[in-house]
């Protein structure tokens, strides 16, 4: 363990959660254009660790992914490609 | 009035199937889990405190067990919350055993004794972390049929551990008698420890 960085404590992880979910609000304002959001796009990365700024990116694909099974449905032949 | 009467009868008829559908579905799942008998052997690890604790060390005792790792982003956080508030909500009924809140790290190399000190005491303060070797931490993890994977690490030694995520009822006999997934909340899982608690039959002396 050593010479790694300690785990965030809890006030760390809810000031992450909280510039996350800011920057998440305005790209729900903006439609997810992300130049729209610069100054908390840069907010979240300094607040959160790296690893967990790709952990939340990949989570919100798969959130809005999931949204759009919800309301759309899935249509494989517009898939196309792989089986 | 006999229409009443009747219609009494037929809503208390379909009350009591009801009611026995989910007693039949959740002795279908305990069998299911008894066959399974997953938690098996002795683990050998150390807590917080530095203080070797064998899973031998639990019998007698009801656990509530969750693995997770002190570098994770939300879900282990939650899940502690959760866990916490379901001991709660059980410690405040008089009557029942106490219920030990347990958590093993699934990341090894960097929970050691203090980094669970530091990342536990934002939880229940009954919660008791272990750790271990890998070998150690591996076996209890496989014991549960725990998946865990850490991914590459970063410039910065970062990682984050893909795992499985659960929390396992643990019976004094030290076998696992019910286990609850992320939809589960705080509420379902105290009702549910409730009701092992009250039924509970040792399987074995």
């Amino acid at each position: 363990a050593g010479g790694e960085m300690s785990a965030p404590t809890m006030e760390e992880r809810k000031a992450c959660w909280g510039a996350r979910d800011e920057f998440w609000q305005c790209l729900d304002r903006h439609a997810d254009n992300a130049s729209q959001c610069e100054k908390l796009r840069r907010s979240f990365e300094s607040l959160c660790p790296q690893q967990w700024v790709k952990y939340f990116d990949k989570r919100r694909d798969f959130l809005k992914y999931k949204k759009k099974l919800e309301t759309e449905g899935y249509h494989p032949s517009e898939t196309g490609g792989k089986s | 009035l006999v229409v009443l009467g009747a219609l009494g009868a037929a809503g208390g008829a379909w009350l009591y199937l009801r009611e026995e559908k989910g007693r039949r579905a959740r002795a279908r799942r305990q069998a299911e889990l008894r066959a399974l008998a997953l938690g098996q052997g002795n683990f050998q690890l150390q807590d917080q405190a530095g203080r070797p604790r064998r899973k031998s060390d639990f019998r007698g005792q009801w656990v509530l067990l969750y693995f997770g790792f002190t570098h994770c982003p939300d879900v282990c956080p939650e899940e502690l919350e959760k866990l916490s508030r379901a001991v709660e909500l059980l410690e405040r009924e008089p009557g029942l055993p106490p219920l030990q809140p347990l958590f093993i790290t699934v990341d090894p190399q960097r929970d050691d004794a203090a980094a669970l000190g530091r990342y536990l005491r934002d939880f229940h303060p009954r919660l008791l972390g272990l750790t271990g070797s890998a070998e150690e931490v591996r076996a209890a993890g496989s014991a549960y049929r725990v998946y865990a994977s850490a991914g590459p690490p970063d410039e910065a030694g970062d990682y984050i551990v893909d795992h499985s995520v659960l929390i396992y009822l643990l019976g004094p006999d030290g076998l696992l008698l019910d286990c609850y997934g992320r939809a589960k909340s705080a509420e379902h899982i105290a009702r549910s420890v409730r009701r092992h608690m009250r039924t509970y039959q040792p399987l074995h002396d």
